[in-house]
């Protein structure tokens, strides 16, 4: 059993509600926070710690906070990222709908140490019951002195404000994000600036994850330092994972990153092995966007090592045979998942969600459906691979935004190690209708060459 | 701060010095020719334009001369500032040329190349663009994307089916009205500029999305397939405007003014009044002022000599002496048959300025 620190007491009944969770010894890290520490001492808590951002990439959190510009008069922002839309992803829906008070707490914690006094939480639409449970959290806590005016007698003031986005994945994305919360149309700002420097209504601003503020709790509560040991290297602390797809026990997760990828999928404790004595062919491991695996390379890294469920371990190889623990959203398709339909449905997702802003993204992604549609469909030709491959090349990394990344990143890998089913659309067209390719070599033993 | 700061930026091996603050790209086209990287959404007299379109993105391989680590991406120079010591490779970079083929590609994909019926055919960035640094055909094998016409009000047609996207019309009708009533709605390929609520756009100064678009979406319905560009001569003129500086182009051919539209820079802006304003012009210029004794017409107007337009214009052009008179000793050349006696094709009474839309027989059969 590993270490938990978010959900350690989800399964408390009544733990929505303040009572219990006060009961619970809820709101300690607001107390210690506001009255023995000081602004600066909470970030450089949250940098010993370690702790990364939640949400899909990755960034120092501690470091973020530092560079938040501080220019005298100007208000400062502290907005919550729950526009949570990543396929495979539903981890901070647990925990907003389960513990709402353990991500008011934790904002309550962050916007004292980044000085933000209208601290908003953004929702995506479609969390609409949500934001009732975030709403009477926040009232409850306004009500027992957590929010509002001079909390504490610290003299430190804060509201939370929630608002709901109207279902758009892209606004997720910070600066979209921030673009949307002003009520104007949810396109990614052009970057530099920064919203550090200058994001909602031009005012500093640091967005974050729900799970990276939640997380803020057990680092104040425990110490940056003790936080920091558990886990392993720089992935520290505890990490959800929402696991679905073609496993026993979907659901979220909490782990701490010292679990193997095998563990994972196959022990009772966490996703149970693979529905219906199935075998596994691939996983997406971090949300829609990272890069597919075969079984082969899930499970153990290009050089014969055990891949673990980590930052690190998960990127071992980098693109070429690697993939990205991203937002933790863990998707497992079984030998009788066709890989080139799954790669289909992901393309029509990104062809209609991206926003129409810059050219590559949004004539790209309707290119590569359209491919990958025909190919789908028996009809594609063997030039289509190569075209789509040179397709998500020219948007990768030309765009404003990530979008245009991971709506290129999902074709690229399932080009690249999956190759073979995609030939196998085009040269039994008729048969590919019929029948899925099956697992073939996918989960083969690679073979690791051996240096003297 | 008393003297301006100069900063040191080499772009394709050229160095510079251009003010702090300065983009790439302004800094690019200071040196001109092809070191300046094509823009087609950047659009230096509107806030906020540009980044969008990626066609301008170049490789920066040394930062600064603090922090001379490149960037690791390609940058889109419209919206980066130059900073001292900065190395930016343009056309000397394979990457460059290689995405920006990318680019004019999925630019085209759902453009459907309508030009020889388009009105903006001969000054269409787009299609500068294509020559400039696409590829001869497409690898797109799909149906392209389609929108219906729709008017904006009585003089401006939208035909959404040709936009790129490049936002430049929802700034100029934001910047410039002071009530905005079209922006972009839906998203990804099937995002279009429409009106919000009508489909009429009530503003002095509307016309000049016209101006800023650089594919024929927006097109003028006063000249809609009047003429082509390169059959016109461009003329500058002025009027005293109680609305706007009055300072225009004319589109003439012969006598008669086809078009109105603001003056151009060679990178398609408008130009500056002497006042140090942008020359935005309003619609009774534009729309209404069709006779050329309307205008103070000031001279030929100097277009690029390797657009279409200047096709036929020489400048410093010597004539060869007419001889007929010297062989026929001093008589004047005696006038056979005026062809206009024997056919009715080509009324020389038809003005074709005047009438609406284009001309076809019906006009000349009355």
């Amino acid at each position: 059993m590993g270490v938990k620190l978010l959900l350690e007491k989800a399964h408390i009944p009544g733990i929505r509600t303040y009572e219990v969770y006060r009961r619970e010894g809820g709101y300690r890290s607001v107390e210690k926070a506001l009255q023995s520490m000081t602004p600066e001492a909470i970030v450089e808590e949250v940098k010993k710690s370690g702790l990364r951002g939640r949400g899909g990439a990755g960034f120092p959190a501690g470091m973020k906070w530092s560079f938040i510009a501080k220019p005298e008069g100007v208000p400062r922002h502290l907005v919550c990222n729950a526009d949570e839309s990543e396929p495979g992803t539903f981890k901070d829906r647990y925990l907003m709908e389960f513990l709402p008070h353990l991500l008011i707490e934790g904002l309550i914690v962050a916007s004292f140490a980044l000085g933000s006094n209208n601290t908003y939480i953004y929702i995506r639409g479609e969390y609409a019951w949500i934001v009732d449970i975030l709403e009477t959290a926040i009232n409850e806590a306004k009500a027992n002195g957590w929010l509002g005016e001079n909390i504490l007698n610290s003299g430190f003031d804060c509201n939370i404000h929630v608002q709901r986005g109207a279902g758009a994945y892209i606004c997720g994305e910070e600066t979209a994000l921030i673009e949307s919360l002003e009520g104007k149309r949810g396109n990614p700002r052009i970057k530099p600036p920064f919203p550090a420097i200058k994001g909602l209504w031009q005012r500093p601003t640091v967005v974050n994850n729900v799970e990276t503020l939640a997380a803020v709790v057990p680092i104040i509560n425990i110490g940056g330092d003790e936080y920091a040991k558990i886990g392993v290297g720089r992935s520290t602390g505890t990490k959800l994972i929402s696991a679905c797809g073609n496993i026993n026990k979907p659901g979220v997760y909490e782990i701490d990153m010292t679990v193997s990828v095998e563990e994972f999928i196959y022990s009772d404790e966490y996703c149970g092995g693979i529905a219906n004595g199935k075998r596994l062919k691939a996983c997406i491991p971090g949300g829609s966007s990272v890069p597919i695996l075969p079984a082969n390379l899930l499970l153990k890294t290009a050089k014969g090592e055990t891949r673990y469920m980590n930052y690190e371990s998960l990127s071992d190889g980098g693109f070429a045979t690697g993939s990205m623990m991203g937002s933790g959203g863990f998707i497992i398709l079984d030998e009788d998942q066709c890989i080139v339909k799954n790669t289909y449905t992901l393309a029509r997702f990104y062809r209609h969600e991206s926003c129409g802003q810059c050219s590559p993204c949004r004539e790209g992604t309707g290119w590569m459906e359209k491919l990958l549609l025909r190919l789908e469909k028996g009809e594609g030709k063997m030039s289509d691979i190569d075209l789509l491959w040179d397709i998500q090349r020219k948007i990768e990394g030309n765009t404003i935004c990530p979008l245009g990344d991971a709506a290129a990143w999902p074709v690229a890998a399932a080009i690249r190690h999956f190759r073979d089913e995609f030939e196998w659309h085009v040269t039994h067209a008729q048969e590919a209708q019929t029948r899925n390719f099956g697992l073939a070599h996918y989960a083969d033993p690679i073979h690791v060459p051996v240096t003297a | 701060m008393s003297e301006q700061q100069l900063f040191k930026v080499t772009i394709d091996n050229i160095t510079i010095e251009v003010p702090a603050g300065t983009t790439v790209l302004q800094a690019a086209r200071s040196i001109g020719g092809d070191v300046a990287p094509p823009a087609m959404c950047f659009y230096s007299k509107l806030e906020g334009s540009g980044g969008k379109c990626r066609t301008c993105l170049v490789e920066v391989s040394k930062g600064s001369e603090k922090d001379p680590r490149p960037m690791p991406k390609l940058v889109a120079s419209c919206r980066t500032t130059v900073m001292d010591g900065m190395e930016v490779k343009n056309i000397t970079s394979p990457k460059v040329k290689d995405a920006r083929a990318g680019v004019v590609e999925f630019l085209l994909l759902n453009h459907p190349l309508d030009c020889p019926i388009c009105d903006q055919a001969g000054e269409c960035h787009l299609q500068d663009l294509g020559y400039e640094h696409g590829k001869e055909g497409t690898r797109y094998e799909f149906q392209r994307r389609t929108f219906k016409k729709y008017d904006l009000g009585q003089y401006i047609q939208l035909h959404m089916t040709r936009c790129i996207l490049c936002y430049r019309c929802v700034f100029t009708a934001d910047q410039l009205t002071e009530k905005r009533e079209h922006g972009v709605l839906d998203r990804g390929d099937h995002a279009q500029i429409a009106t919000f609520i009508e489909k009429n756009l009530h503003n002095d100064f509307i016309g000049n999305v016209i101006d800023v678009c650089p594919v024929g979406a927006l097109t003028d319905k006063t000249f809609r397939f009047k003429n082509r560009v390169w059959f016109l001569k461009p003329l500058d003129a002025h009027r005293d405007c109680p609305t706007c500086s009055g300072r225009v182009t004319l589109w003439n051919r012969g006598d008669e003014v086809f078009r109105v539209t603001a003056r151009k820079d060679e990178w398609g802006e408008i130009e500056d009044t002497p006042d140090g304003k942008t020359g935005w012009i309003c619609n009774t210029c534009r729309f209404e002022k069709k006779k050329t004794s309307d205008w103070m017409i000031e001279g030929p107007r100097n277009v690029n000599r390797h657009s279409v337009i200047s096709q036929g214009h020489y400048v410093g052009l010597q004539k060869p002496q007419e001889t007929i008179e010297k062989v026929l000793d001093g008589r004047q050349p005696k006038l056979l048959m005026d062809i206009h006696n024997i056919s009715d094709v080509n009324k020389p009474s038809v003005e074709l300025s005047a009438i609406n839309g284009a001309a076809t027989s019906s006009v000349f059969n009355k």
